[in-house]
């Protein structure tokens, strides 16, 4: 029993349980809330990867400006709280099968595959490291990539912005 | 280590699926499906560390998923709002103008 | 190459065409001058046929047969469309283009104050148009084409007024009984044209064969074709079994009656018999049976003819009657006789639509007024077209020396000569004729005015057409004054030995006068009083009522066609249309379960695939297994 195994039994465990938390919440806040708890679990689960970096943007990004875009999002359009009336009853008796059995795919699948283990360490520095291979080897994606942020932007300001004439 | 890592991710991902497919608010819609990016995330970089041939590329790759990710809820956060304006719907199962 | 009239001759009936579509295209702007159209139009026909028959009568013309176009080409066989000029079409382009413009004179004061006069003109020229068509055709196809026309265009007279019931139930009724002739006349062109040597179906050809017995019939073939066609005549031209249409067309306005159903289209069946008489000649069985058809007719109609009170139907059921003589005379298949039917045919078109016009004036006259018991005394006020329909009267009745007297003359004498049995139909047909006309006319002249209204003398354009056919009714006759006439020797084209029947002439002029003294006696000078104490007596019902033929048919024809009708209309609703509908209501259902799959709901489509994913996995999977 590590201490690497216990953090991992830790954060998996607040991140499913703040997923369930999510979907069974009464109210949009506490939604919201709970997935940030996710996002920030899943954080921890980046460190435990040894991918600190990724950690970080993980907080920044999902925690921060996704959760508050969230937020805006709710706050934006009025949301009547009505409890979601049972009239899909085979919708959604059908989905939960679905997602079960997609589930139950995927157990068989992980605990069939053997992966070979190989336990060596990547570099030690690795902000710098990702920093490199951004401006070096991965350049032309990450220029595309800027690209689009920056049409996202600009078409999210667009279509937010036109008003009903 | 692996598997342990994979199931967690599984985990999440079916879990972002139900809500993405059950829930009637389009914002808890947008947000499994953040959820399901995620659980792809944690993937790539289990994948990065205990696969065959380990190196920072997932962490690369995962890195540029979430600016994507970024960018879909900005667009798709800003469509909500245009909808919500025009149309005075927030509710994903209302938005069935495409049967029409 | 001289020039002749004969190779234009096919521009006669455009004219008539033509008229008919100006007044189609621009007829509701020039209401006005509808009738000035048509009117010129037909003069410029009638003035035609004119030239072309003192052509015909000039050089003895050669028949002149042309065809201008092709019209179906089929394999080596063609169908063409062509004309024909011989005398007998050249004879019946006269009669036509003739009455046409006279009754297209008199429209226009009949008509005046009716508000579908274009329309009307119209009508009149197509019927003209179809009916030259009819008389210039050069093959029976092609006659067949506006024989079914001139129907139309008789149907659509007839219901000219389809405000009345009785218009338009006699307009249906017209077109339904003469397609009855019309099918066999079309089945007769079905066998021609399957036994005919190469198919040929022009006029000329069938005579040629026929004349030289080369052709591929049978002799039981032969008579059922020439019995078929006479089937097609016999629905034109009203005979019995046939003839339940003609008094009942008489809803039309009375120049129509005058034009279609008197002159002209009822006389295109006789005209057929005449054009195929070589396939009648090869048959004695064929002939028999239009001589009995037609003396039976003749007696029949003049008895039913008796006992009518409407004006119209009176001159309806005599024109059934006289067209039954002309089926007789070419029953007795003799060529002589054939000449005598056509000359018939010849002056009765003209004193019928004379007294049909003259019915019309007085109709006209007398606030459309038909019934003969409410008119009386009109003589004093309506000169002209009393005595013209004086003369039309005794024309018809056969009295020397106007018209009918020479044609009805030339039938008798050739019935005489062939039939006896025939001949003595006849002369109880020409008693019969000259005692209901004579009725007609003294109810109608003299007596008391019954009417209630102040008969006036009908305007110029009424009374001028009346007298230029009068004179035509007295003296068409006079081109077949046995011995002196030449009109046998025209027609047909070699002379023949006519003896001359002192003995028959004066025994119809007798027996003729007979009759008209008897109508004297009983109905001239009627009261109001004394008319109505005729009461039926047994006889006289059975005549009023057309020998309940009508009545018949409604028995045997038309209760069980309605009783299959609405068999069938059960039958389709229920069976037919179950079984649309049981489709339609599938179809809609399978619809309505895709249109339950494409509800428009991304969450549903999203799981949809889900599954659908999870299903190919699971079959991948599965195949590993195995």
């Amino acid at each position: 029993m590590s201490g690497q195994f216990i953090f991992f039994m830790l954060f998996s465990v607040t991140a499913i349980g703040g997923a369930i938390m999510m979907l069974n919440m009464e109210r949009i806040m506490y939604m919201i809330a709970s997935a940030a708890v996710t996002f920030l679990s899943l954080a921890g689960i980046y460190v435990l990867l040894h991918a600190e970096f990724l950690a970080f943007v993980q907080i920044l990004i999902y925690a921060g400006a996704i959760t508050i875009l969230m937020i805006f999002g709710i706050v934006l359009t009025k949301h009547e709280e009505k409890r979601e009336e049972p009239k899909r009853r085979f919708y959604h008796i059908s989905l939960f099968a679905g997602v079960v059995g997609l589930f139950a795919v995927f157990y068989y699948v992980i605990n069939q595959s053997a992966f070979p283990a190989v336990t060596r360490e990547i570099a030690q520095d690795q902000t710098k490291e990702i920093g490199l291979l951004i401006y070096s080897q991965y350049v032309i994606p990450f220029e595309l990539v800027s690209i689009l942020l920056t049409i996202a932007l600009i078409g999210a300001i667009i279509i937010a912005k036109r008003e009903g004439k | 280590m692996l598997n342990s890592y994979l199931l967690l991710s599984a985990s999440l991902f079916c879990i972002g699926l139900y809500g993405a497919l059950s829930k009637k608010n389009a914002v808890i819609v947008l947000l499994s499906i953040e959820l399901m990016l995620n659980a792809a995330n944690v993937n790539i970089i289990a994948f990065s560390k205990y696969g065959i041939n380990p190196s920072l590329t997932g962490h690369v790759f995962s890195l540029f998923s979430m600016t994507v990710a970024a960018a879909e809820v900005a667009v798709g956060i800003a469509i909500l709002i245009m909808l919500y304006r025009n149309r005075g719907i927030s509710d994903v199962t209302k938005m069935d103008v495409l049967k029409k | 190459m001289d020039f002749t009239i004969s190779t234009y001759a096919w521009i006669i009936p455009l004219f008539p065409f033509v008229s008919f579509l100006i007044l189609l295209v621009l007829g509701r702007q020039m209401k006005g001058i509808a009738s000035t159209i048509s009117i010129f139009a037909m003069l410029l026909a009638t003035v035609s046929a004119l030239l072309l028959l003192g052509e015909t009568l000039k050089n003895e013309a050669q028949s002149y047969t042309s065809s201008v176009f092709n019209w179906l080409d089929i394999g080596d066989f063609s169908i063409s469309f062509g004309y024909e000029v011989n005398n007998v079409n050249v004879l019946m382009l006269v009669i036509v283009t003739v009455v046409s413009l006279l009754v297209n004179v008199f429209s226009k004061g009949y008509m005046a104050d009716d508000e579908r006069m274009t329309v009307f003109y119209s009508y009149i020229s197509l019927f003209t148009f179809s009916m030259l068509m009819l008389v210039i055709s050069d093959n029976i196809l092609q006659l067949y084409i506006f024989w079914e026309l001139v129907g139309l265009c008789s149907f659509l007279l007839i219901g000219f007024w389809y405000q009345k019931k009785e218009a338009k139930a006699a307009a249906k009724k017209a077109f339904i009984v003469t397609r009855i002739g019309d099918i066999g006349l079309f089945i007769a062109v079905i066998l021609l044209f399957w036994y005919m040597p190469e198919h040929m179906l022009s006029f000329t050809a069938i005579h040629n064969a026929f004349e030289t017995n080369a052709h591929g019939f049978s002799d039981g073939m032969v008579t059922l074709v020439a019995l078929l066609i006479f089937v097609g005549a016999v629905g034109k031209s009203g005979q019995f079994p046939l003839h339940t249409w003609l008094p009942d067309a008489m809803e039309g306005p009375t120049p129509i009656s005058a034009l279609i159903h008197a002159a002209t289209m009822v006389a295109a069946g006789v005209f057929l018999v005449a054009k195929t008489y070589d396939i009648f000649l090869a048959s004695e069985t064929a002939l028999l049976i239009v001589g009995t058809v037609g003396a039976f007719t003749a007696l029949f109609a003049a008895l039913i003819a008796i006992a009518q009170n409407d004006i119209k139907r009176i001159l309806a059921y005599s024109t059934v009657s006289q067209l039954g003589y002309m089926m007789l005379a070419l029953g007795l298949g003799t060529m002589a006789a054939y000449s005598a039917a056509m000359l018939h045919l010849f002056t009765h078109a003209f004193f019928k639509a004379l007294l049909f016009l003259g019915a019309g004036s007085i109709i006209y006259a007398l606030h459309h007024e038909q019934n003969i018991l409410k008119m009386g005394g009109i003589g004093k006020s309506m000169k002209v077209t009393t005595w013209t329909f004086a003369i039309g009267t005794l024309a018809l009745a056969g009295i020397f020396p106007l018209s009918g007297f020479w044609s009805k003359d030339a039938i008798l004498a050739q019935a005489y000569e062939h039939q006896p049995v025939f001949f003595a139909a006849a002369l109880i047909g020409v008693f019969l004729t000259a005692f209901y006309m004579s009725r007609l006319f003294f109810l109608v002249f003299t007596g008391d005015n019954r009417s209630g209204h102040t008969p006036k003398e009908s305007p110029w354009v009424m009374t001028l057409p009346l007298i230029i056919l009068a004179v035509l009714a007295v003296c068409a006759g006079w081109v077949a004054i046995p011995g002196i006439g030449t009109f046998n020797e025209w027609l047909v084209g070699e002379t023949m030995e006519e003896k001359i029947h002192w003995s028959i002439l004066i025994i119809s002029n007798v027996v003729a006068l007979l009759g008209i003294g008897l109508g004297y006696k009983m109905f001239r000078n009627k009261t109001a009083s004394s008319l109505h104490e005729q009461s039926g007596n047994g006889l006289q019902t059975v005549l009023a009522r057309k020998f309940y033929i009508d009545e018949l048919y409604d028995l045997i024809v038309v209760k069980p066609v309605r009783g299959l009708g609405a068999f069938l209309q059960l039958w389709d609703e229920f069976i037919v249309g179950g079984l649309v509908k049981g489709s339609i209501t599938t179809t809609r259902q399978i619809g309505k379960m895709g249109m339950r799959l494409q509800s428009g709901q991304m969450q549903v489509y999203a799981l949809i695939s889900v599954i659908g994913m999870l299903i190919l996995l699971l079959i991948f999977a599965g195949r590993r297994l195995i």
